[in-house]
């Protein structure tokens, strides 16, 4: 295959956008329909993409590839979900300051845990020996087909969050989110609600970590600070806190604008890319975030519709 | 007791910015329930604003202080009146104002980094001398610290427990419309706490940084700390607050002396908060409107 | 519906009992009940002043209101007793024991099908796994919805609930949709036009007959003498009179104290 025409910064300008939407969607299951608003998405992602790489560089595995990818990747949503669980039970019954205390300190454990434990990790030095679970040619080739897995895989969290809206268990969420007291006197565990969402939506976010661990091959402590939650964030919330499509639209508008557009396509001095526009791309994420939420709170797409889903699955 | 001394001198003396950190934030939250994410910045600008005016006036530290957290506090201000004066009239919730002062956090962090760059700045200071206080060697900036923080506290609690401002902001915390009634002016006296919250994050600030270096992540990387002190402290008001800060400070300097990672203090604390939170939040969970 | 026999003697109803239950609030004692039984007939009324402790009473049984002291529990129809006080808030509406709200208490994002479909649905359909689950839902309460929505007349049930009224009878409605065994209801027909208010009323009639135990909080006095076989009254935190209707009226000289003349 003769990929000459493609941008290598493209491939990873498209894999960022896809793997945040990916968090985005998982974000907006916890804050859109929840209300929880999760301030460590990179603890659970980090902590996916951390115990994934140890595991596929430091364990002396008898089987190849994919067997070793597969394996280690599931581990790794495991032990992202089991983070889930744990982290889900401690402040479920939290109020929003509480959750972020909780949030912000694990997202934080799993930082300091990355530097300390430099034996497993490599610290603050990094960690190599990470690689595709197979070769169809050269780098670029097998970078292109990891964007496409990784799309398949956000396709699939999509879906799910799509059907989530169609289903009780959405309206179990949103009912949460909404009034959660009222919730509990009809008979609903609000406790075990979010922390079931709070595993399933963390082993997710693992599994991304985990991908992301395959894409850049280096693992880096400086890749687990606040951007990566910011950035689901500032996407989720540009797009619309409350809708699917939201993570969608937001993402591809704020890091697709960054990492794509301004990254492949304009002709900036180099040393630009390198000093100025990362420093910039956060500063403006953080802008857009206090923007939207004081003018346009429910973001671009405005708030779910309920009264349209349920005239189209229960209309007479 | 040699342990037990040089954790409390260490703790005191290094941590004291925590304490005086944590009172200005725990203000802001008691008083007027907001979680403010952007007071890690007010904090890293105190530290700059200490160093501008140390560098390019060639104040000594003493001096700079003065600046530092009159600026600070301005800032602080600002950031009332032109971010979340305009979100609460605009109705925002609770959720959604603390996403906002994480935004705001993120786009003053980044930038004063992109003014700054990464290379870390330094305080133009004479080395201080080191007192020995218990055996334990101590700079004299942080004794300083220590001493300001003391002096500090004890200021403001006189100021809202005994003043007739302060009885006004009291009034205004528990009740925003009967206060209003009274002939209180809510702006006055909110901006007010904002200005001292101010005040107090950007000394801490300048402490921060003649203590080590001034960089754009000073604030943020004390944030969580700053957090949980004044979160589970904030139960029972200033003292709480200084009490659970004092704590967190000694703690820290004894597991410091203990671990060989100092990291590991950090990683103790956040697990403990965290739970004498879920401890407490149990308590409170059930009972709730309906 | 309408109650044919609303006192049938062979059924034994599920009682609640309120032992040493204390609650102050900054000092002030709003409810200390010694003993207390509710649930011997079918639909007991509960008056009382203003801030004689009512609804802080019905919220501590509901655990919207904690207790200061003693315990609060259900002995079920079928014998036993279950001490409602250290469960957790979500069980007691699995128990039967269910409270339609004072104020106005709704989904902001919900709409009406929603809000009921959600009191209805089982927690088994609620699992994050399950999300091919909502026609099975739909099918299995789509008509026992539906008579209800029929009965009170709602419009549209894919819109959101818009007044005060429709919220106030949804909340009434989510409330019958549990299966209520133990039924408080806080002011039910506050804020309902007079006809909604009378096709509650024969609701309520109609499940005390079968079985369920009602006990209604309402300011209207002709509700609770029409409606209850009890009537309770309570001053400064506790229950200081119970009799029927006909008793608590003629008592003039403890009500028209508390309630003013020409209450009674």
């Amino acid at each position: 295959m003769n990929l000459d025409w493609l941008d290598a910064f493209l491939i990873t300008g498209l894999f960022q956008v896809v793997m945040v939407i990916g968090l985005g969607l998982l974000l907006h299951l916890q804050l859109g329909l929840a209300r929880i608003a999760n301030f460590g998405v990179v603890g659970f992602w980090g902590l996916g993409m951390y115990a994934f790489g140890v595991l596929y560089v430091r364990v002396d595995w008898p089987f190849g590839e994919p067997w070793q990818f597969l394996v280690c990747a599931a581990a790794a949503t495991l032990i992202a979900g089991l983070a889930g669980l744990l982290v889900g039970w401690l402040i479920a019954d939290l109020d929003t300051d509480g959750v972020l205390v909780g949030t912000l300190g694990f997202a934080t454990a799993v930082q300091l845990l990355a530097t300390t434990e430099d034996d497993l990790t490599g610290g603050a030095r990094g960690m190599g020996g990470l690689g595709f679970p197979y070769d169809i040619g050269r780098v670029k080739e097998d970078e292109l087909l990891w964007l496409v897995i990784t799309a398949v895989v956000v396709v699939a969290i999509f879906l799910y969050a799509w059907r989530v809206h169609r289903s009780p268990y959405g309206r179990l969420l949103i009912a949460v989110g909404g009034n959660e007291p009222l919730t509990r006197s009809l008979g609903k565990s609000t406790f075990r609600a979010k922390l079931w969402l709070f595993t399933v939506t963390s082993a997710a976010m693992g599994l991304l970590g985990a991908m992301n661990g395959v894409m850049v091959r280096y693992l880096d402590i400086g890749n687990v600070g606040v951007g990566v939650t910011l950035a689901a964030m500032v996407g989720l919330v540009l797009g619309g806190t409350a809708r699917v499509w939201g993570a969608v639209v937001g993402v591809i508008l704020t890091v697709g604008l960054f990492d794509i557009v301004v990254q492949s396509y304009l002709p900036l001095p180099q040393d630009w890319y390198t000093q100025a526009i990362p420093v910039l791309r956060e500063a403006a994420f953080g802008l857009t975030l206090m923007v939207v939420l004081l003018f346009r709170p429910l973001g671009l797409l405005g708030d779910m519709r309920r009264d349209e889903l349920m005239r189209k699955l229960h209309g007479r | 007791m040699e342990f037990i001394t040089q954790s409390l001198v260490i703790g005191l003396t290094e941590h004291a910015p925590l304490v005086l950190a944590a009172i200005g934030f725990a203000l802001l939250y008691r008083l007027t329930g907001l979680i403010n994410v952007a007071y890690s910045e007010t904090i890293t600008l105190g530290a700059y604003f200490g160093m501008w005016a140390n560098t390019t006036f060639e104040l000594n530290f003493y001096t700079v202080l003065l600046p530092a957290g009159l600026l600070a506090g301005l800032v602080s201000v600002a950031s009332y009146l032109l971010v979340f004066r305009p979100a609460k009239q605009r109705g925002v919730g609770v959720l959604e104002l603390i996403i906002i002062s994480f935004g705001l956090s993120i786009f003053l962090r980044h930038g004063l980094q992109f003014i700054f760059g990464y290379p870390v700045r330094f305080y133009d200071v004479p080395p201080p001398d080191t007192i020995p206080v218990l055996g334990v060697g101590v700079s004299s900036f942080r004794l300083l610290a220590l001493v300001s923080v003391a002096v500090l506290a004890l200021l403001l609690y006189l100021f809202i427990q005994r003043s007739s401002l302060g009885l006004k902001i009291r009034a205004l915390a528990s009740d925003e419309g009967l206060a209003q009634v009274s002939g209180i002016r809510p702006l006055v006296v909110t901006v007010l706490i904002w200005f001292i919250a101010g005040v107090a994050g950007g000394l801490a600030g300048a402490f921060y940084g003649v203590g080590s270096n001034v960089a754009p992540l000073l604030g943020w990387r004390q944030f969580l700390m700053i957090l949980m002190v004044a979160l589970v402290g904030g139960t029972w008001g200033l003292g709480g607050v200084i009490l659970v800060g004092v704590g967190t400070s000694v703690a820290l300097a004894a597991m410091a002396l203990q671990f060989d990672q100092v990291l590991y203090a950090q990683l103790v604390l956040i697990v403990a908060f965290v739970v004498v939170l879920k401890i407490r939040g149990r308590r409170v969970a059930e009972t709730a409107k309906v | 519906m309408v109650a044919e026999a609303a006192d049938a003697p062979a059924i034994t109803r599920p009682r609640l009992r309120v032992k040493g239950a204390v609650k102050s609030f900054s000092g002030r004692i709003v409810v200390d009940v010694d003993d207390l039984v509710l649930g011997d007939r079918p639909i007991e009324g509960l008056i009382g002043p203003n801030g004689a402790g009512k609804t802080t009473l019905m919220r501590m049984i509901m655990h919207s209101t904690s207790l200061d002291r003693g315990t609060i529990s259900l002995l079920p129809s079928d014998g036993g007793e279950v001490v409602l006080s250290t469960l957790p808030a979500y069980r007691l509406a699995r128990l039967g024991v269910v409270k339609s709200n004072q104020v106005i208490m709704d989904f902001p994002k919900l709409t009406i099908w929603d809000s009921l479909l959600l009191a209805v649905a089982g927690s088994r359909y609620e699992q994050p796994h399950r999300i091919f689950s909502e026609r099975a839902v739909f099918e299995q309460h789509e008509s026992e919805i539906r008579q209800y929505l029929d009965y009170f007349g709602f419009r549209d049930p894919t819109l959101y609930a818009m007044s005060a009224g429709e919220k106030k009878l949804l909340d009434i409605v989510r409330c019958l949709l549990l299966k209520p065994r133990f039924l408080l209801l806080d002011e039910p027909t506050a804020g309902l036009p007079a006809d909604l208010t009378d096709k509650v009323m024969a609701v309520v009639r109609d499940l005390a007959a079968a079985g369920t135990s009602v006990v209604v909080v309402e300011h209207d006095l002709n509700v609770i003498w029409n409606l209850c076989d009890e009537v309770l009254f309570m001053a400064e935190g506790s229950v200081i009179l119970r009799g029927d209707p006909k008793t608590i009226r003629e008592n003039r000289t403890v009500v028209e104290k508390y309630l003013g003349e020409g209450h009674v």
